[in-house]
């Protein structure tokens, strides 16, 4: 192993080193002696080469030491990012001594297991191999490659991911596998990877089972019994397309859809806080998304409008609707201090922006570069600068937090800038206002390094400072692989319950990779090259069999041991409705549910019990009219200090951040929500006067109820089971044969088929 | 105490990153079964609390450290209680009464109202107990308890208005969607009876606090550690009671029908867990039926104890009442639990902007009775040692008036005082202090994330190490702040 006979070659258990190593040294006087002696700053001829620096001690520093040791306030004064700095030392001196490891305090601390210093308890001591590298090259010389200035965002590391993280990679846009038959482009890169597994695919789902599953996820609504029966005995070969085509066609398309988004956008429609005073016109932002969603807008304009729709040379009020996105965020008339409170906008405004579009947790970085992923914290105040120019200090009452009216150009809920130019903005330390540090100018964040750089002055005509529109051009650039790999692992995870990428909101480094690295990136690829349209990209994951998969498997027990999160997608995943699906499907199966399009949304009706927890300081909570109520629960007002408890019980997300994914938890509540609640009770009474109307035998009522909640017939003990339900709650009374008809549809609610979708 | 049937059978190994798995752990269900795989194998034995058991999110769960507290009580004084009018006499205001605030010492005027004089304490204050804590004129029988209580007299926050303030106090920040106190402890320890919530929340009559739902949200946790209100008659839950026109026998035979359905379902579901957990919850709601309105049913108290909490006379029967029902939550092994006093606005709470004497003479009036019989039962039941209980508002009160010669005090963040008896606390204790006219905390500080750090710590908790991966990274509820004030830990 070549050591130098003076280092105490040793690389026992980590314990053991700190007694052996028992230097009585005075480190600094040695090296000020040698320094003198040897002269610092003479290279000592090179023994080894850089390359070898690059994958040994150069490897070690950037890996383990960089974090504290860089370039920008490096800890103890010492910045190992380059030559001079690991010759200069620290503030308690030098720290190695080029050809002399034993007497390099560096390796010292090192082999002692002080530095790296525990982090949380864990001891971070460094490997023997890793000990070895930084010996053998400081016993070589310490020779440090010309000019190579060690950067710890340049690569990925067991503690963070840098620039070649693989999200921040170009797109991989490679054919898919040749699988002898296997058409489908998606099933060609799941197949191929199954068969090197050894895995058979779970069979297809049955076409009935197939049917609620689309029609959930295109429309969120469930089949009729009809509509189940009808594709069930259509012999068309293209039988399944035309359902996908017809799903993908209807208005209510645009709903579902939208429903995602907005958990994104974080939407709501009041400011939160003391007040909680309603936003007035941001139902029209939801209806812009909706349509946006209908008309197949492609993604590029989506991100466009939402972000610079009032710079926009074609800009109606369409597009000034779409800025509502910068709107929707909380908002306190009341902050402690103005001032520190415009950068919680900003950080609201960076955040959402570079999780929706970027899924990227750049507000990690508002106070320090990020710990995790390779953005620098001049990338967030880069970002933050496109805001910068808008309304974000506090003095606007009146427009609650934006431009009026008037500097919008309509009448609506939406973003400007104050006017082509905008006052410098600055690097933070710590965040902290009054203390400033370098100038940031608006640009291009490093992480995606091809598109990196300053973004243009505007024209000297220009209304606004076009930073957002810059931001859009360069979130929507096909060159930018970030948005197209987001977005598409959205829809996916949509299809399949979760994403090819697990987490949608963070590609980072804390989020995991995808299993199916290539298979999306060919669909982003597929989708910027196809123009951004998200119907095809739709079309195309729906049309796959690996999303028409049973979700059974014949080998379930022994797969569900290999791989339970079925990451390799092996079947398809059983998931629970969400709030807002449950709620439409009650409503659609009773009959009740108001099909209506947009407009203004609806106060659903809150138990007097739940209202007590209100200050009503914004005046009381006043409910809709009953007709009114009956509409798509994408309708219902959502109002930030007091959330519909029927909907937070299933999990309806916090508005306050933007979510991908939503919890699904199974708590007590919700079963005491769907047994009592009166407006379930309420729909299970609209349910059974269908079912009693349908027929006067109570054999056929029980059939319309199944056909009615579950789509199907029930099966001979599921009937003699519901009939003798009926009786006994009938109990002899005929007065109480509605109640007992309710009672049966809403065990039918509660079961976990009509929850749940295969 | 009931168990609750397992519902979810052994989890598979797992071949997943720890990224992966980390994150999985807010990802609800899945993650559920994912972190119970990953405890057994060891993965949490570093993070025993917080790391969730696979059936039941709300299952209990060791501390970090073996202590004596297990339950919260947290009595919120909302509105702000003033804090030279209670625990934080300041003789030196009778001197300087009728001269203004010293120039140097800055502030923001909450609400740009009125600017009075220096005004001394509306009532005169006794040393109490062996300790010799003063407490105000205010708090009679509360004096009877100084010498189990710790007060910290350096408390300081961020913000002067209530809304954010609240949620401050909550939350940790005041900036609303982060997850509050007592859902961060349920994360942690989970709870010990799976038959009724984990962490309730029991409102003022006369309204919620300003902010409503973030004060006892669980942000960015799932939702089944977020606060459950609570009402102190009849049925505490909403959606809990059975229909009058079905009957418990009547919803019994529906839960047996559902039973049934959902049993044929799962037979053709091989590996359903998801499904068998779900069926399982219905009974879990059936016996928390029975087990709620039970904890609010006060038949079987005695008539002394009734009278002790006040519970039949005003204007002590609603806090009274409250208090009451909180001992016989945590009794039942409920985690944590907060009492409101005040409700709504202004001086419907303890926003003694008109006049300090009239405002906290009415609300110290309704809690102090009830709040000193509750230390008493909880002491003679052998509880307080398990039992924290924490006393406080959002933020102080200012050391001048509001307004020439009025009697009211506006909003003061900077310094204010709150107490904590029970649960592992040095009673007898004063911690820190505000300057000579109690206007801001100068010794020893105590910010928020303090508070919350040390009760943490009272419940064996470490707040460095409770931690929730959330956007990136693992978030705290004390962020990157926090100190434990161990010189108030027995």
């Amino acid at each position: 192993m070549g050591r130098d006979c003076l280092a105490p070659t040793i690389r026992p258990a980590a314990g053991a080193i700190r007694s052996r190593v028992s230097w009585n040294v005075d480190w600094k006087r040695i090296a000020a002696t040698l320094a003198t002696v040897l002269g610092w700053g003479i290279v000592i001829p090179a023994a080894v080469p850089a390359a070898d620096f690059e994958t040994g001690a150069g490897d070690v520093l950037l890996r383990r030491c960089l974090e504290c040791h860089g370039a920008s306030d490096p800890s103890g004064g010492l910045d190992l990012s380059r030559a001079e700095g690991l010759l200069d030392g620290g503030d308690s001196g030098a720290v190695i001594m080029p050809g002399n490891p034993a007497a390099s305090p560096l390796l010292a601390r090192v082999i002692a297991g002080e530095m790296p210093p525990p982090k949380n308890g864990v001891d971070q001591q460094l490997t023997a191999a890793e000990i070895d590298g930084l010996q053998e090259w400081i016993a070589a010389g310490a020779v440090w490659p010309e000019g190579r200035v060690l950067d710890r965002f340049e690569r990925t590391t067991d503690a963070r991911g840098g620039r070649d993280w693989w999200a921040f990679e170009p797109l991989r846009a490679g054919p898919p596998p040749t699988v002898a038959g296997v058409s489908h482009p998606i099933d060609a890169f799941v197949r191929d990877r199954l068969a090197r597994e050894g895995i058979a695919p779970a069979p297809a789902a049955d076409r009935r089972t197939l049917l609620r599953r689309l029609a959930f996820d295109l429309v969120g609504l469930p089949p009729t019994a009809d509509e189940l029966d009808a594709f069930a005995a259509d012999p068309a070969p293209d039988a399944y397309e035309k359902q996908v085509d017809r799903l993908l066609a209807s208005p209510h398309f645009g709903e579902r859809q939208a429903r995602h988004w907005l958990d994104v956008a974080r939407f709501a429609e009041t400011n939160g806080y003391e007040r909680d005073a309603e936003k007035p016109h941001a139902w029209r932002y939801r209806d812009w998304v909706v349509k946006a969603f209908n008309d197949d807008m492609p993604f590029d304009r989506f991100v466009l409008e939402q972000l610079a729709g009032d710079e926009l040379p074609d800009r109606t009020e369409a597009t000034a609707i779409a800025t509502g996105f910068l709107r929707l965020g909380t908002w306190d008339d009341e902050p402690n201090d103005a001032e520190d409170y415009q950068y919680d906008r900003l950080e609201d405004l960076v955040n959402v922006t570079s999780t929706a579009f970027l899924g990227l947790t750049v507000k990690c970085a508002r106070c320090h570069d990020h710990k995790f992923d390779s953005i620098t914290q001049a990338d967030y105040y880069r970002l933050a600068a496109a805001f910068w120019p808008g309304p974000v200090h506090n003095g606007r009452a009146k427009a609650l937090g934006g431009p009026s009216a008037e500097q919008i150009g309509f009448d609506v809920l939406g973003w400007t800038d104050l006017g082509p130019e905008a006052a410098p903005i600055h690097a933070l330390k710590k965040g902290d206002r009054h203390r400033p540090l370098a100038e940031v100018k608006a640009g291009a964040p490093s992480f995606v390094a091809a598109l990196a750089g300053d973004f243009p002055l505007p024209p000297a005509d220009s209304r606004t400072t076009l930073r957002r529109t810059h931001l859009a051009r360069w979130i929507t650039n096909p060159t930018n692989p970030l948005t197209p790999r987001v977005i598409v692992n959205r829809l996916w995870q949509h299809h399949f319950g979760q994403g090819l990428c697990k987490n949608p909101d963070n590609v980072g480094f804390n989020g995991p990779r995808p299993e199916y690295r290539d298979l999306l990136d060919a669909l982003a690829a597929d989708l910027v090259a196809g123009g951004w349209k998200l119907k095809s990209l739709h079309r195309l994951i729906v049309t796959s069999a690996t999303y028409r998969q049973a979700s059974i498997h014949p080998d379930m027990e022994a797969l569900a041991d290999r791989d339970p999160g079925n990451t390799l997608l092996w079947r398809a995943d059983r998931r629970r409705l969400d709030a807002e699906s449950l709620r439409d499907a009650i409503l659609a199966v009773s009959g009740d549910l108001d099909p209506r399009l947009g407009g203004p949304s609806f106060k659903a009706p809150i138990d007097a019990e739940a209202l007590e927890g209100l200050s009503m300081k914004g005046g009381a909570y006043q409910p809709s009219p009953p007709e009114e109520c009956r509409r798509r629960s994408l309708y219902m007002f959502t109002k930030r200090g007091l959330i519909v408890p029927l909907m937070t019980t299933f999990d309806q997300c916090d508005t306050t951040v933007p979510t991908g994914k939503r919890d699904v938890s199974i708590v007590a509540l919700q079963a005491l929500s769907l047994l009592n609640n009166g407006w379930v009770r309420g729909e299970a009474d609209a349910c059974a006067g269908l079912v009693l109307a349908s027929a006067t035998e109570a054999g056929p009522r029980v059939d319309d109820a199944w056909r009615r909640v579950l789509g199907r017939l029930p099966s001979a003990n599921e009937k003699k089971a519901a009939l003798a339900h009926v009786t006994t709650q009938m109990a002899g009374d005929p007065a109480r044969e509605r109640l007992a008809w309710a009672s049966l549809c809403q065990v039918l609610f509660n079961t976990n088929e009509f929850l749940s979708i295969d | 105490m009931p168990s609750h049937r397992p519902i979810l059978s052994p989890a598979f190994p797992c071949g997943l990153s720890r990224r992966e798995a980390i994150w999985e752990m807010g990802a609800g269900f899945a993650g559920l079964a994912l972190s119970a795989l990953l405890e057994r194998d060891g993965f949490f034995a570093r993070h025993a609390a917080g790391a969730l058991p696979a059936a039941n999110p709300l299952a209990s769960r060791a501390a970090h450290q073996a202590v004596p507290a297990k339950s919260v009580i947290f009595l919120l004084m909302n509105g702000a209680p003033s804090h030279v009018d209670t625990f934080d006499p300041k003789p030196t205001l009778e001197k300087y009464a009728g001269q203004p605030i010293p120039a140097e010492m800055k502030f923001i005027n909450s609400g740009g109202r009125a600017m009075g004089k220096l005004t001394p304490a509306c009532r005169p204050f006794k040393a109490c107990g062996q300790s010799g804590i003063p407490i105000s004129d205010f708090f009679p029988k509360m004096r009877e308890h100084a010498d189990k209580m710790a007060v910290i007299r350096s408390c300081h926050t961020d913000t002067h208005a209530h809304g954010s303030a609240l949620v401050q106090m909550n939350t940790g920040k005041p900036l609303i969607g982060r997850p509050s106190l007592g859902s961060w402890v349920v994360y942690g320890l989970g709870t010990e009876n799976q038959d009724m919530p984990g962490y309730v929340v029991l409102l003022d009559k006369r309204g919620g606090p300003i902010g409503g739902q973030p004060n006892w949200s669980s942000g960015f946790m799932p939702a089944s550690f977020q606060g459950t209100l609570f009402r102190p008659v009849g049925n505490p839950i909403l959606d809990l009671a059975v229909p009058a026109d079905l009957g418990r026998a009547g919803q019994r035979q529906q839960l047996d029908l559902l039973a049934a359905l959902n049993d044929e379902h799962l037979r053709s579901r091989p590996g359903g867990t998801e499904l068998a957990a779900r069926a399982a919850s219905y009974e879990l709601a059936y016996r928390m039926q029975a087990e709620a309105p039970a904890a609010v049913d006060l038949g079987a108290e005695t008539a002394a104890t009734l009278e002790a909490y006040g519970v039949n006379q005003e204007p002590t029967a609603e806090f009274g009442r409250n208090c009451l029902i909180a001992r016989r939550l945590v009794e039942r092994g409920v985690r944590f639990v907060q009492l409101y006093s005040g409700g709504g606005h202004l001086e419907e709470t303890w926003d003694a902007h008109e006049s300090v004497e009239k405002n906290h003479g009415r609300h110290a009036g309704e809690t102090d009775q009830p709040i000193a019989a509750l230390l008493t039962d909880l002491e003679q039941r052998g509880l307080l040692d398990s039992t924290l209980v924490v006393w406080g508002g959002e933020f102080g009160r200012m050391p001048f008036s509001e307004g020439e010669g009025k009697p009211g005090r506006n909003h003061n963040p900077y310094g204010f005082s709150m107490w904590m008896a029970g649960g592992g606390v040095k009673g007898g204790t004063i911690y820190g202090a505000t300057d000579e006219i109690g206007f801001a905390a100068v010794e020893n500080r105590v910010h928020v994330h303090d508070l919350h750090a040390t009760i943490l710590a009272l419940l064996g908790l470490d707040h460095t190490r409770l931690t929730y991966f959330h956007q990136g990274r693992d978030d705290r509820l004390t962020d990157v702040y926090g100190r434990v004030i161990s010189e108030i830990v027995a």
